[in-house]
């Protein structure tokens, strides 16, 4: 009698999705707040990691105001992320759709397609990627063939180092292009079938079906894509170091430099709370937006 | 119009080398490299075909370092991916389940812990987080690389598959609820055969990500022959003597192997996720 | 259904299985020192490095557990960066490794935060012996009144230069060599071969060895002693190199890890325009030059160059062996350290791969085994830097390394054009004196 009455409150909707979500709830407890306040304590501390941390109050946060590198870093920040983001997505959705056939081949292009993200940060990265761009490297032999002769240093100057880290995340646009891919798939082909019945050419059937139907996953890839952009850091840290004159220093590059080269750890805190409102902010207005474009309902 | 349809599957196939080929040329660079001998690697950076080849990247990598192997990294990282991975699948799809089907009290303060906590670098919780695993008495061990996973700390597979959930018409949960599934029986029996497409693509990333990650192993781990390939891999080079680049092509072209071979076989349920389209609509 | 239960049946084992692993290798943890009841000690012991020195270190340790039978050691290695992030985080959980290996310019960052442990009693008492070691060399590990570090190898600065090049257009170097003597070098190479000249881009050593020829101390304690002068004519080296062409671009280094030996252009690149004919790096930096050095290019050796080369030289400690505050046992973690620095068998395993070893009568003994580069070495550092050097700048504080940053940008801001000499030397003291004040 009592077990069949637990039972019941057990099955009802709220406390489904209790139960459901309760190890996400003990996960944020166990592993998430923790670290977070001690970051945030820290933020409001003098600490050099070697002694421990002194309470200064808001003093790392009103320091900032007067750090030129700071304002430095967020305008690379901001340059890197915004145009990074839709460079990589467009680019991710049209592949997408290039491998959403079904041959046997497309297997092996998807694979290829995918390999670069899956070697992720590594040494090896850096070292090949700036050899690429390198004065003598194949993007200058390859410009060499098509008439211009030219000995650039595409990493060497302010103006395009940056672009060198764009086109690298574009280059690993692959978590992008799978998520795009498994939607796509979600799509039903009787919609397709209908439409062809009815005529539809291939760019109607894309911008009246295709796309509408992939909005949600559009706005996913883009909040995911402009939270990871905002806080990229291995393509700065491990390929340019911020070079040449700060001009591709990442903001996490600048805080991490801090936290641990210069020993500002509560700054380096700060600073990391700084850039958690920012993109708070941004995700805040991207949800804002979501309902004048995300087609949601009546799938 | 076969002959149109024919130039059409040209064109494409042409294309999707085309780019396909500069997507990978980088890495075969890399491939390429780790058979010359590794003091010609950058002399010789030029030309892609090595001039002499050899093997000897390979073994020297292989060998590892003091007394452990090169492959016992590996099995090391095949351990931890595997175990975080089956962790993050398992939580992250009930967990989103929960979050887009059920109303419940703290579900938006859920939604948005779930967006915050990844907008903290990184970086600046390595101390923090260090100080509490300490507490918990799990530094030195695989802990605190696989346990958090289970309890789906990784917002970004949470939302990613509470959007394909979101994505399933309600029809058929109120159809199941009329024959009287609970919403568990809904979750196993209606949701969870139509994400796999979604958790698929969680096991990839997740395989991957974890994998590469190094961070957290550089802190937790401290026997070396507990370590993974991430961390391994930057032991060949030590900018204040010498470096063994040879030796780091060899095992980071070995250690993409894995990965791939995932993705490989992964891929192919993607495909077979179609089947279950017809569902919708 | 059944797939899924089982999935999460999996996952539990696998959580259950964790805990039990966990068990097993409690004592491996974080902590450092581990005493078990039969009196056996477990050491952590802590470095970087490469292949090779992983390898040797091993293997000295397996031979000290050899011969000290209830003596084990949990060996951690990690790369440079990488060591150094793990050091600073293991020490905010006062978890440190008995024995770390120890940099110059860290040294006083973690002895004066009561990191290290003081060494002198154990130097007294004779559990580390230091008979054959030069008073210099053991005070290069001193911060404040303390010595809180060994050093484990010696190491000067050196030049490496394309020997083949200078020769075939007869073109000698001498050691010693002034600024100006250098700077004629530089100009007749470039003149002559298009070669240019990489002057220790992206050192954090070369200013302050530059500095010194003034007996000025650039990183003190809690300023810059450095005159603006000083800091004018340093920084017109550059401005001057660019103007005249025999520097080399700061581009070049957009495309290496700036201080990589085998990404130097010394060795790393092939056409003139971006391959240097010289190297501003350390003596035991020396073979692997030479190994990666390109087919039919030989590798000289020379000093510094200098306004004033014997007040600028020094000899330097390549790196330190420490006994940290958190060890449990810092009695058998110093007897360790008097073993690497005094066996003669311990030494025959390292090799000088560290640097010469500080005990004279061990460098002469495991002499016979070291390869050619290694003695050139030996031979360069005894007849050329010994007889004409002075004592090591003390070691920079924990602020320093800001001040590090700043240099490197302001070079890279002179060798761009962006400002003058004159006015990197004013930035430098103006935002370079309250990074140090802290």
């Amino acid at each position: 009698m009592k077990n069949n009455s637990i039972r019941k409150t057990l099955e009802k909707e709220s406390a489904a999705g209790i139960v459901c979500t309760l190890p996400f709830t003990l996960g944020i407890l166990l592993f998430i707040l923790v670290p977070m306040g001690i970051s945030l304590y820290y933020s409001l501390c003098d600490y050099n990691i070697l002694s421990p941390p002194t309470f200064v109050g808001l003093d790392n946060y009103v320091e900032m105001f007067s750090d030129e590198t700071f304002f430095k870093a967020i305008g690379v920040t901001f340059f890197y992320a915004l145009i990074s983001v839709p460079l990589r997505l467009v680019f991710a959705l049209i592949v997408a759709m290039l491998l959403l056939r079904t041959t046997r081949i497309t297997g092996f292009y998807r694979a290829a397609y995918y390999l670069p993200s899956i070697i992720g940060g590594s040494v090896a990265v850096s070292i090949l990627w700036r050899r690429m761009f390198a004065v003598d490297g194949v993007v200058n032999n390859l410009l060499g063939l098509i008439g211009i002769d030219t000995r650039f240093a595409w990493l060497g100057d302010t103006r395009t180092a940056i672009w060198t880290l764009i086109l690298l995340a574009v280059w690993q646009f692959g978590s992008s292009m799978l998520i795009f891919l498994s939607s796509l798939k979600q799509i039903p082909t009787t919609l397709y079938e209908a439409a062809r019945v009815d005529g539809a050419s291939r760019p109607y059937q894309f911008f009246h079906i295709t796309l509408p139907l992939l909005t949600p996953t559009i706005f996913f890839n883009l909040v995911m894509q402009m939270i990871q952009g905002f806080l990229a850091f291995t393509q700065s840290y491990i390929i340019t170091q911020g070079k040449p004159m700060n001009s591709t220093l990442f903001y996490t590059v600048y805080m991490y430099k801090q936290s641990f080269e210069f020993k500002h750890t509560g700054y380096g805190a700060a600073l990391a709370w700084v850039m958690l409102v920012i993109v708070g902010i941004i995700t805040w207005i991207l949800f804002a937006t979501k309902r004048f474009w995300v087609y949601e309902d009546g799938v | 119009m076969k002959k149109k349809q024919l130039l059409q599957k040209i064109v494409y196939h042409v294309v999707v080398c085309g780019i396909g080929l500069l997507m990978i040329y980088p890495l075969v660079w890399m491939i390429m490299s780790s058979f010359k001998p590794t003091d010609t690697i950058f002399t010789t950076a030029q030309s892609l075909i090595p001039e002499t080849f050899t093997l000897e990247n390979y073994v020297n990598g292989w060998k590892g370092f003091g007394k452990v192997g090169f492959g016992t990294f590996f099995l090391n990282s095949g351990f931890i991916s595997v175990m975080a991975t089956i962790g993050t699948v398992a939580s992250s799809s009930i967990v989103a389940y929960g979050l887009s089907r059920c109303k419940f009290p703290g579900r938006r303060i859920l939604f948005v812990f779930m967006l915050v906590s990844m907008m903290l670098p990184a970086q600046v919780l390595m101390i923090p987080q260090y100080l509490w695993y300490q507490k918990l008495g799990w530094v030195g061990t695989y802990l605190p690389l696989i346990v958090p996973f289970f309890f789906a700390t990784q917002g970004f597979f949470v939302y990613l598959i509470t959007n394909f959930i979101d994505g399933i018409p309600r029809d058929l949960d109120e159809a199941a609820k009329i024959d009287g599934c609970s919403y568990y029986m809904i979750f196993f029996r209606i949701i969870l055969p139509l994400i796999v497409p979604a958790l698929v693509t969680v096991c990839i990333f997740s395989f991957i990500w974890r994998w590469d990650d190094f961070l957290s192993a550089l802190l937790y781990i401290n026997e070396s022959a507990r370590y993974p390939v991430s961390l391994a891999l930057k032991l060949f080079s030590d900018p204040a003597s010498s470096s063994d680049y040879g030796a780091m092509f060899a095992m980071s072209t070995l250690s993409i192997l894995p990965a791939m071979l995932i993705f490989i076989f992964f891929q192919k349920f993607l495909v077979e996720g179609i089947s279950t389209s017809g569902l919708k609509g | 259904m059944k797939k899924q239960i089982s999935l999460v049946l999996a996952g539990m084992m696998a959580m259950g299985m964790l805990s039990a692993c966990d068990g097993n290798s409690g004592g491996t943890s974080g902590e450092a020192t581990t005493e078990t009841s039969d009196g056996a000690v477990s050491l952590t012991f802590s470095w970087w490095g490469n292949q090779v020195r992983n390898e040797r270190t091993q293997a000295a340790l397996d031979l000290y557990s050899e011969q000290n039978p209830g003596v084990t050691f949990d060996a951690q290695f990690a790369e440079y960066n990488d060591y150094w992030n793990k050091l600073a985080t293991a020490s905010a959980g006062n978890a440190l490794p008995d024995i770390v290996q120890m940099d110059y310019s860290y040294l006083e960052q973690y002895a004066s935060n009561g990191l290290l442990v003081d060494l002198t009693p154990y130097i007294e008492n004779g559990t580390i012996k230091t008979d054959n070691v030069d008073q210099t060399i053991l005070d290069s590990g001193k911060s404040g009144d303390g010595i809180y570090a060994l050093c484990n190898g010696i190491n000067a600065p050196a030049m490496f230069y394309n020997k083949t090049l200078l020769d075939e257009n007869g073109i000698t170097i001498k050691d010693n060599m002034t600024m100006d003597e250098f700077l004629d070098v530089c100009r007749e190479v470039y003149e002559k071969t298009g070669y240019k000249t990489n002057l220790a881009y992206g050192s954090d050593a070369y200013i302050d060895y530059y500095c010194r020829a003034y007996d000025e101390i650039v990183y003190e304690s809690d300023s810059l002693g450095v005159s603006e002068s000083t800091l004018d004519a340093f920084y017109s080296l550059y401005e001057d190199g660019i103007k005249e062409g025999w520097l080399i671009d700061p581009s070049v280094f957009a495309e290496v890890t700036i201080g990589s030996v085998e990404q130097d252009p010394l060795v790393y690149n092939s056409s003139p325009d971006t391959a240097s004919w010289c190297f501003l790096a350390y003596t035991n930096q020396y073979a692997a030059t030479k190994s990666a050095a390109p087919e039919g290019m030989e590798i000289g050796i020379t000093t510094w160059p200098s306004p004033d080369p014997t007040k600028s030289d020094y000899l330097k400690p390549s790196q330190f062996f420490a006994i940290s505050s958190d060890s449990a046992n810092p009695d058998e973690a110093a007897k360790v350290l008097d073993f690497i620095t005094n066996s003669v068998e311990c030494n025959n395993i390292l090799l000088a791969e560290r640097g010469v070893p500080i005990n004279s009568s061990v460098s002469d003994a495991i002499s016979e085994n070291l390869t050619e580069e290694d003695r050139e070495v030996i031979t360069f550092i005894d007849e050329v830097v010994t007889p004409n050097c002075s004592t090591i700048s003390p070691p920079a504080p924990t602020a320093a390394s800001e001040v590090y940053n700043l240099n490197d940008l302001l070079i890279e801001q002179v060798c761009y054009g962006q400002i003058t000499a004159a006015d990197a030397a004013k930035q430098m003291l103006e935002e370079g004196n309250p990074m140090m004040a802290g």
